[in-house]
């Protein structure tokens, strides 16, 4: 695999920019994409969020100064676009961003793209009860089996907190799961 | 009992015959208690069959944006400048009078309206973020209550609303 600085610099050169950045589609686009999908819950919607992230990497690679780590910067537009893209859509909707996860979740049942049983289905129902940052630390954690520290880079929240978010969410879901 | 020559610490009997044996009871009870989660292990979600083979950011097949043909304005600059007159008298007058008003400070915002600004707007922040920007030192409990909290009115809370005490005292090795 490419170095990322190296990888960096070649998105920053006008000659280079095109190669490097099918390089860094590529190297990102299926984690990235999970990342999303498990945020805005819909194929469609994750698909116009990935797209949008890469345009943003593409447009503000001068501006990145490689004060963190490339994945990370990519991570947290990624997160920032996806939470965005939800509030854009409570808003045109005129309805409170509950609301919208309550829907959203509903509208799953529905979904050709999701194939969960009803365990994953009120999985989905107990990870919309949470709030977004417990969500995310979750997600990223327990199905994208990330690492702390590398959580910790993307949400630039301490990892003493990110465990206590994930331990609560853990918790939570599980009582959520239980009941009838 | 088992005896190193070199040294003389000694191993309870047949303590290493059984080793292999003790380690795979643990390894088992640990994925059993894994295995216990309630918590499914994948999520259910799919994509549309070779979505990520052809997937290409549409930034890549579009072309740049061309640039605009600029029109100058020269043939409409005299009533520009008209115009530029009448808004700078009009800016001189209402500019002046402004400035007889009295200047707003933070004073002068109603307390309920700091309340509503704070209850309508979301900062997206966390208790624990919130905890690492104020420090504790800084703050008293009688700066967010009204009236003081006895020790007995605290621990009724807890015991009402914290589900496992633990909580409050979480040894972060446990969760990694």
């Amino acid at each position: 695999m490419i170095a990322e600085e190296t990888l960096v610099a070649e998105l920053k050169h006008k000659e280079s920019q095109a190669r490097a950045f099918e390089v860094l589609v590529n190297t990102y686009k299926e984690r990235l994409y999970w990342h999303i999908r498990r945020i805005v819950l819909n194929h469609d919607d994750s698909d116009d969020v990935l797209q949008n992230t890469f345009i943003k990497v593409y447009r503000n690679i001068d501006g990145f100064k490689g004060d963190s780590k490339l994945y990370s910067w990519i991570y947290r537009i990624a997160t920032n676009e996806a939470l965005t893209f939800l509030k854009q859509k409570s808003r045109k909707a005129g309805i409170s961003d509950e609301e919208l996860k309550t829907a959203m979740v509903e509208n799953l049942q529905s979904d050709v793209y999701f194939e969960g049983d009803e365990i994953q289905l009120k999985l989905q129902k107990a990870l919309a009860t949470l709030p977004d940052k417990q969500k995310l630390v979750f997600t990223m954690k327990y199905f994208q089996e990330m690492k702390y520290d590398e959580i910790s880079e993307v949400l630039e929240t301490s990892v003493g907190a990110l465990k206590t978010s994930y331990h609560l969410a853990v918790k939570k879901i599980e009582t959520y799961l239980k009941a009838d | 009992m088992g005896k190193d020559k070199k040294n003389k610490f000694k191993t309870p009997e047949g303590y290493f015959d059984n080793l292999h044996d003790r380690l795979m009871d643990r390894i088992q009870q640990e994925d059993s208690q894994e295995e216990k989660s309630v918590i499914p292990k994948s999520d259910g979600f799919a994509v549309p069959e070779t979505y990520f083979e052809n997937f290409t950011p549409k930034v890549i097949s579009q072309p740049e944006p061309q640039e605009v043909k600029v029109v100058q304005l020269k043939s409409y600059k005299k009533i520009y400048y008209s115009i530029a007159g009448v808004a700078a008298v009009l800016l001189l007058f209402f500019g002046l009078n402004w400035n007889k008003a009295d200047t707003l400070t933070f004073d002068d915002l109603a307390n309920s309206e700091l309340e509503a600004y704070f209850d309508a707007t979301d900062f997206n922040l966390s208790s624990y973020e919130i905890a690492e920007v104020v420090s504790l030192e800084q703050i008293e409990l009688s700066d967010i209550l009204d009236q003081n909290l006895g020790e007995e009115q605290i621990l009724e809370y807890l015991d009402e609303n914290v589900e496992d005490i633990e909580d409050l005292n979480l040894d972060y090795n446990d969760y990694d």
